[in-house]
C-alpha cells in the first residue's frame, strides 16, 4: 500500500501544500520546528481519523483559519483510492472515494500506517499503560471485533467503578461482573494470540539488532491470580474475592486495563534496566513487528513513518534496522540531518524549500 | 435580545433533548411570530397530554386510563409478561404481531453511571406483579447494550428461585443493535426466538 499524494489546507503550520509521494517512499528534510512532524501526523490522519499525537481536531487547525482539510490518494490491492478529511471547531467529515464514513474505524480496513515515534521508547521503559495502549492499537488495526470488545469492556468498567462508589445490592454488582470477567476474557485471549505470532518474531528481530549478543524473553503479565486454561472463571473469582478492597478504593483492581506485558533483556527486566539504546532498539523492533503481522494479515504492507528514530542509535544497531526494512513498505522519513538514512535511498523533500 | 418572556420560552425549549441553543431560538421566534392559535393549540396539547397520562399503578406504562388499555384487557393471556424498557417499545412488540401477552415497563435499564439502580427500573414493582399473577413466563426484550445486558442479568438472578420461566430475545439484533431501530419483521423473529435466559 501506497500514498501517491497529498494535499493539506491549514492544517497546524501548512498553509497549501501539495505533495507528490514516489512508492519507495519519501525523506522529509528541514530544520526542528519547520513542520516535519506535522507532515508525518497529517499523512497519519488519513490512516487513524485522528492526530497520533491525540491533539484534538480543533487544535490541528491553522490559527487564523476555521477549518482544515486533507486530501490524498492511495493505492491498495492495486487500486486507487480517494481520501477527504476536513473538519472545523465543531465536526469533522471523512469521505473514501466520494462516500462519508459514520465510525472512525471504517477508516482501518483502507489506508494503514505504523508510525515511529520518539515517544516509542515508553512501550519499554514507560508505565504499564503505554504497552497496553501498543497492543491495543496494533490488534485494533486489524480487527473489529477487538475494537467492539474494547470499547464495551471500558464502558462496562466505568459503569462498574460508578457502582463500587455506591451502596449495591450484591446482585446487582453481580450482574456487571458477568459481562466484566466475559469481555475481560475475550481480550486477554486475543492479546494472548496476537502475542504467539508476535514474540517469536520480535525476538528474532531483536537478536539480530543487537548482534546476537542479547536475549530477549516476554510474557504476559495477569493483574490477576491465573493458572489453569479459564481466564473467564479466574478473573470472576478474583473479583468475587477483593471485593472489599474493590469498595475502598472505589474502582476495579484486575482485568486487561491493568494486565502488563513483561520484557526481560538477558533475564533483567527492560523497563528498568535496559540502556537507552537498547529501549530505543527494541520499541522500534516491536513497531517493526507490529508492521510485519499486519503485512501477512492483510496481504498490504503497511506504510511506515520514522519520526527521527534512529538517529540516537549507534552505528550497528541502526544498520541492522535499516536491513530488516529493505525494500518491503513505503517509508517516510523526518530528520533534520539525512546522513543518517542514506543507505535509504529515498526522494527528499526539503520544508526549506 | 432574548429577555423576559421569550427568554423564558428559549431557555424552557432548550432543556428538550437534541435542541440546542440556536433551535430553541429559532423555534421560540416561530413560535411567536407565526399563526398564534397554533402555538397556544400546542401549548394546549402539551397541558392536556401531561395531565392526563399517568403511569399505569400495574405495570408501569404511560396511559391516559390506569389500568391501562394492556392491563385491563382480559383476551390477553395472563401468564406471559414481556418486559421492555419503554412505553414506545410496547407498540413495537405489539407491531410483530408475535405477542399476545401482557408488558412491563422498566422506565430505565441499570446504570450507576446515571445513578439508576433497582429501584429507578421499577424493580419491586415488577416483583410484585410476578408474584401476585403466578407469571409462566417472563421475556425480557431489552436492547442488547451493557446496560441492557446488566438488566437482564440482574431481573433473572433475582428470579433464580421462583418457577418463572425467563427468556430473552435471540442475538438476531445486530450487535449494539438497538430495538427500537430493527423492523418489525426482525423484532418479530427475535422474539418468536427468544430463549432461556441460565445463570
Ligand atoms: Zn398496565
Amino acid at each position: 500500500m501506497e500514498i501517491s499524494y497529498l494535499k493539506i489546507q491549514n492544517y497546524r503550520n501548512f498553509r497549501e501544500r501539495k505533495f507528490e509521494f514516489e512508492p519507495e517512499g519519501t525523506l522529509i528534510l528541514g530544520r526542528n520546528g519547520i513542520g516535519k512532524t506535522n507532515l508525518l501526523e497529517a499523512i497519519a490522519y488519513l490512516a487513524f481519523g485522528k492526530s497520533f499525537q491525540n491533539s484534538k481536531d480543533a487544535e490541528l487547525i491553522n490559527f487564523s483559519k476555521a477549518f482544515f482539510r486533507l486530501e490524498g490518494r492511495f493505492k491498495l490491492s492495486e487500486k486507487d483510492h480517494f481520501i477527504e478529511a476536513a473538519a472545523d471547531k465543531n465536526k469533522k467529515i471523512i469521505k473514501i472515494d466520494e462516500i462519508n464514513i459514520s465510525r472512525i474505524s471504517e477508516l482501518y480496513q483502507f489506508l494503514k500506517v505504523v508510525y515511529f515515534s520518539p515517544a516509542d521508547i515508553n512501550i519499554i521503559g514507560g508505565a504499564p499503560s503505554f504497552r497496553r495502549s501498543f497492543i491495543d492499537q496494533a490488534i485494533s488495526q486489524y480487527s473489529f471485533k477487538y475494537i467492539a470488545d474494547l470499547r464495551r469492556y471500558n464502558r462496562i468498567l466505568k459503569q462498574r467503578n460508578a457502582l463500587l462508589k455506591e451502596k449495591f445490592d450484591p446482585k446487582e454488582k453481580r450482574s456487571w461482573d458477568e459481562q466484566f470477567a466475559h469481555l475481560g476474557a475475550a481480550i486477554i485471549q486475543q492479546r494472548l494470540d496476537y502475542m504467539q505470532e508476535f514474540i517469536p518474531v520480535l525476538v528474532d528481530y531483536y537478536a539480530r539488532i543487537s548482534g546476537f549478543r542479547e536475549n530477549l524473553d516476554i510474557k504476559y503479565d495477569f493483574s490477576f491470580p491465573h493458572q489453569g486454561d479459564d481466564i473467564r472463571d479466574d478473573l470472576f473469582n478474583h473479583m468475587e474475592e477483593s471485593v472489599e478492597q474493590e469498595i475502598h478504593y472505589e474502582r476495579s483492581l484486575c482485568g486487561p486495563h491493568l494486565d502488563d506485558i513483561e520484557l526481560t533483556i538477558n533475564d533483567h527486566l527492560a523497563r528498568n534496566f535496559a540502556s537507552q539504546g537498547q529501549k530505543r532498539s527494541l520499541s522500534i523492533a516491536a513497531r517493526l513487528v507490529q508492521a510485519n503481522l499486519i503485512s501477512s494479515q492483510s496481504n498490504e504492507p503497511p506504510i511506515l513513518m520514522f519520526d527521527d528514530v534512529l538517529s540516537d542509535l549507534d552505528k550497528e544497531r541502526s544498520k541492522e534496522i535499516i536491513n530488516l526494512l529493505q525494500g518491503t513498505h513505503q517509508i517516510f522519513i523526518a530528520t533534520p540531518n539525512s546522513e543518517t538514512y542514506k543507505d535509504f535511498n529515498l526522494k527528499k523533500i526539503d520544508l526549506e524549500n | 435580545m432574548f429577555s423576559g418572556y421569550l427568554g423564558e420560552l428559549v431557555q424552557q425549549l432548550k432543556k428538550l433533548p437534541g435542541i440546542g441553543n440556536k433551535s430553541a431560538q429559532r423555534l421560540a421566534m416561530h413560535l411567536i411570530s407565526g399563526d398564534k392559535n397554533k402555538a397556544l393549540l400546542l401549548a394546549e396539547s402539551i397541558q392536556n397530554a401531561v395531565e392526563n397520562i399517568t403511569n399505569c399503578s400495574i405495570c408501569n406504562m404511560l396511559s391516559e386510563s390506569d389500568p391501562c388499555e394492556f392491563c385491563a384487557d382480559t383476551a390477553r393471556h395472563k401468564n406471559f409478561l414481556c418486559v421492555v424498557e419503554n412505553t414506545q417499545d410496547i407498540y413495537l412488540v405489539e407491531n410483530t404481531h408475535e405477542y399476545h401477552g401482557r408488558y412491563f415497563v422498566l422506565g430505565n435499564l441499570l446504570s450507576p453511571l446515571d445513578g439508576i439502580g433497582p429501584d429507578e427500573i421499577n424493580f419491586p414493582l415488577l416483583l410484585d406483579l410476578i408474584r401476585k399473577d403466578g407469571i409462566e413466563e417472563l421475556i425480557l426484550a431489552l436492547n442488547p447494550s451493557a446496560e441492557g445486558e446488566s438488566t437482564i442479568n440482574y431481573i433473572a438472578s433475582q428470579l433464580e428461585e421462583t418457577s418463572t420461566n425467563i427468556t430473552r430475545l435471540s442475538t438476531g439484533l445486530p450487535f449494539g443493535g438497538d430495538i427500537e431501530y430493527t423492523n418489525s419483521i426482525t423484532l418479530g423473529n427475535a422474539l418468536k426466538r427468544r430463549y432461556s435466559v441460565n445463570n
